[in-house]
């Protein structure tokens, strides 16, 4: 063991898998070969809604080359999938939902004559009548599914709105649009699948939740959990897309009857077609708020395109309707969110879960009072935001770790010693602020993650977490987490991830969920093995274990600091007298169910807070927009890594931009990078990072988690900053070129 | 139809190679199929993402929009050829040191890009570091740890 330990948490340490990263060494799925390794492709429906009459793959069989066809007749299990309601077949089976249902897969020697042999199948449909818009699929007598086009509806009660409304000097109402938007991580999706050596089918490929799709491929080929393994590849980014299953099921049907290795990497052009999207949203806003500028009632109305399938959309509703105030004090609140399918491409999880859609709309409408109200935009959110012993529309009170004031009062410090942006002439330029709160790990369900620590004979420390990293950097943070509570350096931890043969699940990486809840699950399980370790070292040097601690690898005394003995001369011990030094921790945040009805409970045990500021350029003749620096304050609990959490905002900023500004994903039209623009280096801001610990009791040395929310201020903040720049307001995300120019012309003709 | 073969003759991170390849495969699948070098990565086989970058002739190209015969005479580098045996390239020391990587998947072809730049400009200014790697996308890290990175190299910072 080394002597001087590094890595604790609060270092800025390099992330454990990048050497590899930057060696090109890492392998990501479709780097992957093996001995007689065989290609896969799928053949998607090209049709939005249509019934399957009847799939003939004779003459693709033949083609040169192929090895098998398959359709949904060769699955042996449950053919639907879907990781909150099971909607969604791996093949089509009676009808096709969006144009890229996956309806047929073909193997072959090479990618090539798979391409061929998807080319000779022949699909017979019957049309069906198309639903494109979420208010024509709720009133329509064509059903999408059979239990109808509705596929959620979370309501949420809190006071007497209409009383609020009475009792509020002003009251405003408008209606807020979000497009689809394309994840894009920059890996598209890819598996490999084969036999192990113990024979299970095995399926590592570029995912978010190695163990769901365990679950899945175990449902869909109605085997035993033990004769299905699932590895997650070392993953090229997700921002949501890779937690529904996507090439997995498929390669593992492929292995379950032909026992030969399969690959599939998907083109970037499938990648965007089959994957899932960002709901768009429709907003509707009622709010009222008194002369003193106390917010005093909401009433808010939210619908969402799921598309063709379930995906995410479920949690995407709930968490936007526990999340539609905004982080500010309102006594009075209606919510109801609701998800309607259609035969769009699904939509899915995507880094916010849908409150980067509703913090636009409460941003928007809290600079819409400040100005009613003539009130600094800064002062109205100081005045309602959320501080210790507040209630959220939930009825839940925040009792510790809400940085929200301290992270407006942080980003305003700080935008008052920097120099103001002066507009350059025929220029317009403007400043805007969007604050936001995020509730971390899944929405009032549990989500527990569990972890194991292990020390072996020659005392080598090895962590096993189910997380998946998928660039966010868990298995680094995960890591120093395991540093601190062992009393050990970074390079004496050995880390086993995502792999369901070896790893304990850690549940999804999602909802900024790992940190806080992984993180916690390996604090104990760390904890539990350090205790084991102090026990044993007692026992030997007959000390009582509350005089002994241990530090640097070493056990010393409490009293003295005197080294006592080392890691290894315990492990030894243990281990000649067959003792194994193994540990597991559990964590399961507290949170209750809401409310069917009133949707009132505790959905997250604890909440994130940020706030960022912008400052725009805006040329009023083409429409071109340039945001020029964003300062971002993060209440983060605990920075576990600080040079990790400036990554994640840098990385929100920069998503935020595109989705303020850029992307929108048109169903039908985007086919490739080429129709998709996401921001280049020349299209982020300057970024100024602000990091605020206001510790999380419940958290690992007090740490939340910072992934989703790193993203969510900054378009709200940006679309603000266009309406002072502009002198007009835009209602519909991204503000394109054409809506900016609508919007000069609008102000010009005013 | 059989797709023809063609000699080529070309160095690869500073080996000789010769052999036969279809004529019609382009560099990247040179590269990745035919040599097995899989550190250079594909994201889009159209020219928008830039992770297939590597170096022709010490100029940073898309290798997925190249004909692989025309490296005949040529030389090329890969991720794989930046660093000398054993020891790494400063530019990836200081990827690793800045917190420049995070899924790794584009830093490859970044690393390419930016070492075509301090091969030629070895003081860029930061406006010339974002014009080099603006043909790079990246999706995970909102670029500011690989500028500053970058950055850091050309001023000397050792850390
Ligand atoms: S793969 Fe060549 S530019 Fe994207
Ligand atoms: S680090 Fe993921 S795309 Fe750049």
């Amino acid at each position: 063991m080394t002597m001087v330990v590094k890595g604790k948490v609060g270092e800025s340490i390099p992330r454990v898998d990048a050497l590899d990263k930057v060696l090109g060494k890492a392998r990501f799925a479709a780097d992957l070969k093996m001995e007689g390794l065989l290609y896969m492709k799928v053949l998607r429906s090209d049709r939005p809604h249509a019934r399957i009459k009847d799939i003939r793959t004779e003459k693709a069989e033949q083609m040169p080359g192929v090895v098998r066809i398959f359709t949904h007749k060769d699955i042996p299990g449950k053919n639907r999938t879907g990781i909150i309601n099971k909607d969604h077949p791996v093949l089509a089976d009676e009808k096709v939902r969006f144009i890229g249902d996956a309806i047929a897969l073909a193997v072959a020697h090479t990618e090539k004559q798979a391409e061929q042999a998807i080319g000779e199948i022949r699909v017979e449909y019957e049309d069906l009548p198309p639903i494109f818009d979420p208010q024509e699929a709720l009133r329509s007598a064509t059903l999408i599914h059979e239990k109808g086009n509705l596929l959620y509806e979370r309501d949420i009660t809190k006071g007497d709105v209409e009383q609020g409304f009475a009792e509020s000097d002003i009251v405003i109402q408008r209606t807020y649009l979000t497009s689809m938007v394309e994840h894009t991580y920059l890996e598209p999706d890819a598996g490999v699948a084969w036999i192990d050596d113990e024979g299970r089918i095995t399926v590592c490929a570029s995912t978010q939740n190695p163990h769901y799709d365990h679950h899945e491929i175990v449902t869909s080929l109605a085997l035993d959990p033990s004769q299905v393994r699932s590895i997650q590849a070392t993953t090229g980014g997700g921002f949501g897309s890779k937690l529904d299953v996507t090439v997995q099921c498929f390669l593992a049907l492929a292995v379950y009857y032909l026992r030969r290795p399969v690959r599939l990497v998907y083109t970037r052009e499938e990648a965007y077609l089959a994957t899932a999207k960002r709901h768009p949203l429709i907003m509707k806003y009622r709010t009222g708020v008194h002369r003193d500028g106390r917010l005093m009632a909401m009433d808010i109305d939210i619908l969402g395109d799921t598309g063709a399938y379930g995906s995410y959309g479920i949690a995407v509703a709930g968490r936007a309707a526990v999340h539609a105030t905004g982080p500010y004090r309102v006594p009075n609140v209606l919510v109801r969110s609701r998800m309607a399918y259609t035969n769009h491409p699904f939509c899915g999880a995507m880094r916010g879960f849908g409150v980067p859609q509703v913090a636009f709309a409460h941003e928007s409408q809290m600079d819409i009072l400040a100005e009613e109200l003539g009130m600094d935009p800064f002062e109205i959110r100081l005045l309602n935001a959320f501080d210790r012993g507040s209630e959220t529309a939930t009825g839940q009170i925040l009792k510790e770790s809400v940085g929200m004031r301290e992270c407006l009062r942080r980003v305003r410090k700080q935008r008052d010693e920097m120099q103001k942006v002066s507009a350059i002439p025929g220029k317009l330029v403007g400043m805007g602020i969007g604050a936001m709160w995020y509730g971390i790990g899944n929405t009032g369900v549990k989500n527990p993650s569990s972890a194991c620590a292990e020390l072996d004979h020659e005392g080598r420390f090895t962590l096993y977490t189910g997380a998946a990293d998928i660039g966010q950097g868990s298995s680094t943070v995960l890591s120093q987490i395991a540093a601190s509570e062992m009393g050990i350096g970074i390079e004496d931890i050995r880390l086993i991830r995502g792999d369901t043969a070896l790893t304990p699940d850690a549940g999804a990486t999602s909802a900024s969920r790992q940190t806080y809840i992984s993180g916690n699950a390996v604090r104990e399980a760390t904890g539990n093995l350090r205790k084991s370790v102090l026990a044993e070292a007692s026992r030997f040097l007959e000390i009582p274990p509350q005089e002994l601690t241990m530090e640097d690898g070493l056990v010393k005394s409490m009293k003295d600091g005197e080294i006592l003995t080392t890691l290894e001369e315990v492990t030894a011990r243990s281990y000649s007298e067959g003792k194994q030094l193994r540990a597991e921790g559990f964590f399961d945040p507290p949170t209750t169910n809401l409310n069917p009805e009133t949707g009132q409970g505790i959905p997250y045990a604890t909440y994130a807070f940020a706030c960022h500021v912008a400052d725009v350029q805006v040329d009023p003749n083409t429409g071109e927009v340039d945001v020029l620096r964003v300062v971002a304050a993060h209440d983060v609990g605990k920075a576990v890594n600080p040079s990790n959490v400036v990554g994640q905002i840098a990385s929100g900023v920069a998503m935020g931009t595109g989705f303020a500004l850029m992307e929108e994903f048109v169903p039908g039209q985007t086919r490739s990078m080429r129709q998709y623009l996401i921001p280049t280096v020349k299209d982020v801001p300057v970024v100024i990072p602000i990091i605020v610990e206001d510790p999380e009791p419940t958290g690992p040395f007090g740490a939340k988690g910072v992934g989703e929310p790193a993203l969510i201020p900054t378009a709200p903040a940006i679309l603000n900053a266009l309406a002072q720049a502009l002198g007009e307001r835009i209602y519909h995300l991204p503000a394109s070129l054409e809506r900016v120019l609508k919007a000069c012309r609008r102000e010009g003709s005013s | 139809m059989p797709v023809q073969k063609i000699r080529v003759r070309f160095r690869m991170n500073g080996q000789e190679h010769e052999q036969e390849i279809p004529s019609n495969i382009t560099l990247l699948e040179l590269i990745r199929d035919e040599l097995g070098l899989t550190g250079t990565k594909e994201g889009c086989e159209i020219g928008e993402c830039g992770a297939c970058t590597v170096l022709l002739d010490g100029k940073p190209v898309y290798a997925c929009l190249i004909l692989a015969p025309k490296v005949d005479g040529r030389e090329v580098i890969t991720i794989e050829g930046i660093g000398e045996e054993g020891k790494l390239h400063p530019l990836q020391e200081a990827f690793l040191t800045h917190g420049a990587v995070q899924c790794g998947f584009c830093t490859p072809g970044m690393l390419l890009s930016a070492k075509a730049l301090l091969d030629k400009n070895s003081h860029p200014s930061r406006e010339e570091i974002e014009e080099a790697i603006s043909g790079n996308l990246c999706r995970c890290t909102g670029y500011l740890q690989i500028v500053n990175a970058i950055e850091a190299i050309r001023s000397g910072e050792k850390e």
